[in-house]
């Protein structure tokens, strides 16, 4: 595998072997603080909250699974939104493609109305605005709508991004050899946009399961921050409470990363 | 020489206000091999395009194998001889404009199973015949990204084929090549024509020209302005911008 490494020991070694082995130690070196400083400033939060900072390790014995109970909900909501938000972040990115008036006006509609107006009101608006008009959605699913829809609109642009990246070759090679439009899409440009777009879906996915905790606020759904609030406030240990529903998202957030760094160093390696 | 397989009749067209071709005639008999040479600009790509749709004539009309449509119209009947026409064409682009993401071999096979319906197994006969034909059969597998310049559009012209066209339609197929590829490109292509393919061709490759044209045509500003064999054209051209064109191709040959 490495060219450097086949060769002999003992050999004498070449200035681009000297070189090449060089800036491997300092990369090395560099790496090996890296993970030195990480290490030290765990310990020191570790510290911290053991004595400096005091918080009651019975609560967090007793409450641990409770919160943990969230990670679940916290999981499927996000899962849930972010397949919804793909597919109107698709059918939006195809409408802006459209030369038909009314379907670029939607897209382009909906993109603005939702980029336009907070998260947090969208996700009221659900919960509290739409029973009043007799509407009343079951409450993860008020949570699913109003996450994937506003991601949606964000992530149009990725889509549009995508669709844009295949070139216009692709179209005339497809044209020339009698494709209609139809099959051109799906056999020939969305296959290379979606590609395009899979590393930064990922990204989106990684923010929504953090943005789900908004969620909690309207009281119906039990993911990890509600639960959090709630032990947290029934027993004022919101300390406590928060810190651990911390953790919980950024070991999360930290395997969905891992995930997503692998899936993006297989596309990139793979056959483009 | 047979009944003319492509005709093109008061040609058309227009780049918004830009007039790019003036009333083009032409008739192109079936087995010949047609070159289009002429300065950038002059008209020679869009008069290409324009035989299979790629760009839409604005007025003047369109004929190969039987198949005749008018430019300048819309709605589903002319979509469908559109259509029609573009199974009658293969095309080569300066750019082989391959599917990245698909192996050689699904690049060659795609447009006969999709398009034709044709059977996946005697499409993938035929595709390794073709393959075989421009010497790339040894790399069915690979994506075309892991190719030379010259490697893809000899797959390109293989994918083209497939497709048993009548006419094959290249633009400045050795274009965006390197010096040394060149030559493997026209080599296939020169393999196409003494198969018999009826072709046109636009390139700047005055040699080529010479020595597999049965015929070239001159284009300046949007008009034919000359039309012969190559032995007449080069030995005695008769246009100033023509002599002007071959002058500069044989001071760049030595």
């Amino acid at each position: 595998m490495n060219l450097f490494a086949s060769k002999e020991s003992g050999a004498p070694k070449t200035q681009a072997e000297l070189l090449f082995a060089a800036a491997q130690r300092k990369e090395r070196t560099f790496r090996f603080n890296v993970a030195l400083t990480w290490g030290i400033l765990l310990l020191l939060l570790v510290y911290l909250f053991s004595g400096p900072i005091k918080v009651d390790a019975e609560f967090i014995r007793e409450n641990m699974l409770f919160i943990a109970g969230g990670v679940g909900e916290t999981i499927r909501i996000s899962i849930l939104s972010i397949i919804l938000a793909t597919l109107l972040a698709l059918l939006a990115a195809l409408g802006r493609l459209s030369t038909f008036p009314p379907i670029y006006a939607l897209s382009t509609f909906y993109v603005s109305l939702i980029r336009g107006t907070p998260l947090y009101l969208q996700i009221m608006f659900f919960f509290l605005a739409l029973p009043q008009l007799n509407i009343r959605l079951p409450g993860l699913w008020a949570g699913v709508i109003a996450l994937g829809l506003n991601y949606g609109a964000y992530m149009s642009e990725i889509f549009r991004a995508g669709l844009a990246s295949v070139g216009k070759g692709q179209r005339e090679a497809a044209a020339a050899l009698g494709m209609t439009p139809g099959q051109t899409m799906t056999r020939v440009i969305l296959p290379q946009a979606l590609r395009f777009a899979i590393p930064p879906t990922g990204n989106e996915f990684i923010a929504m399961t953090k943005d789900s905790a908004l969620v909690s606020a309207t009281g119906f759904v039990h993911e990890l921050m509600w639960r959090a609030v709630k032990v947290g406030r029934a027993q004022f240990h919101n300390l406590e409470a928060l810190i651990m529903a911390a953790i919980f998202y950024w070991i999360m957030t930290i395997i969905l990363s891992y995930i997503q760094n692998m899936i993006e160093a297989r596309l990139s390696k793979g056959d483009r | 020489m047979g009944s003319p397989i492509v005709q093109v009749s008061h040609l058309d067209k227009y780049f918004g206000r830009l007039h790019v071709l003036k009333d083009i005639s032409l008739e192109v008999p079936e087995r010949q091999v047609v070159c289009l040479i002429g300065r950038s600009g002059s008209g020679k790509s869009t008069l290409l395009r324009c035989l299979n749709f790629l760009e839409e004539p604005s007025q003047g009309s369109i004929e190969v194998d039987g198949i005749k449509v008018a430019g300048g119209e819309r709605g589903r009947e002319h979509r469908q001889l559109v259509h029609d026409i573009r199974l009658k064409t293969g095309m080569v682009f300066q750019e082989f404009n391959l599917f990245p993401h698909m192996t050689v071999l699904d690049n060659v096979i795609e447009a006969p199973v999709i398009v034709k319906g044709m059977d996946r197994k005697a499409a993938i006969e035929l595709a390794e015949q073709n393959l075989d034909s421009v010497g790339m059969l040894f790399k069915k597998d690979e994506y075309p990204m892991r190719l030379s310049g010259g490697q893809k559009q000899r797959v390109a012209i293989a994918r083209a084929l497939t497709m048993e066209p009548r006419v094959m339609l290249f633009d400045e197929p050795t274009s965006a090549l390197d010096p040394e590829l060149i030559g493997e490109v026209l080599n296939v292509m020169k393999k196409v024509a003494l198969e018999g393919m009826t072709m046109l061709v636009v390139t700047h490759e005055m040699g080529f020209a010479r020595e597999v044209a049965d015929r070239v045509i001159v284009m300046a500003e949007g008009e034919l302005i000359e039309d012969a064999t190559p032995e007449d054209l080069f030995k005695a051209p008769k246009d100033p911008r023509t002599k002007a064109l071959i002058d500069r191709y044989r001071s760049g040959e030595q």
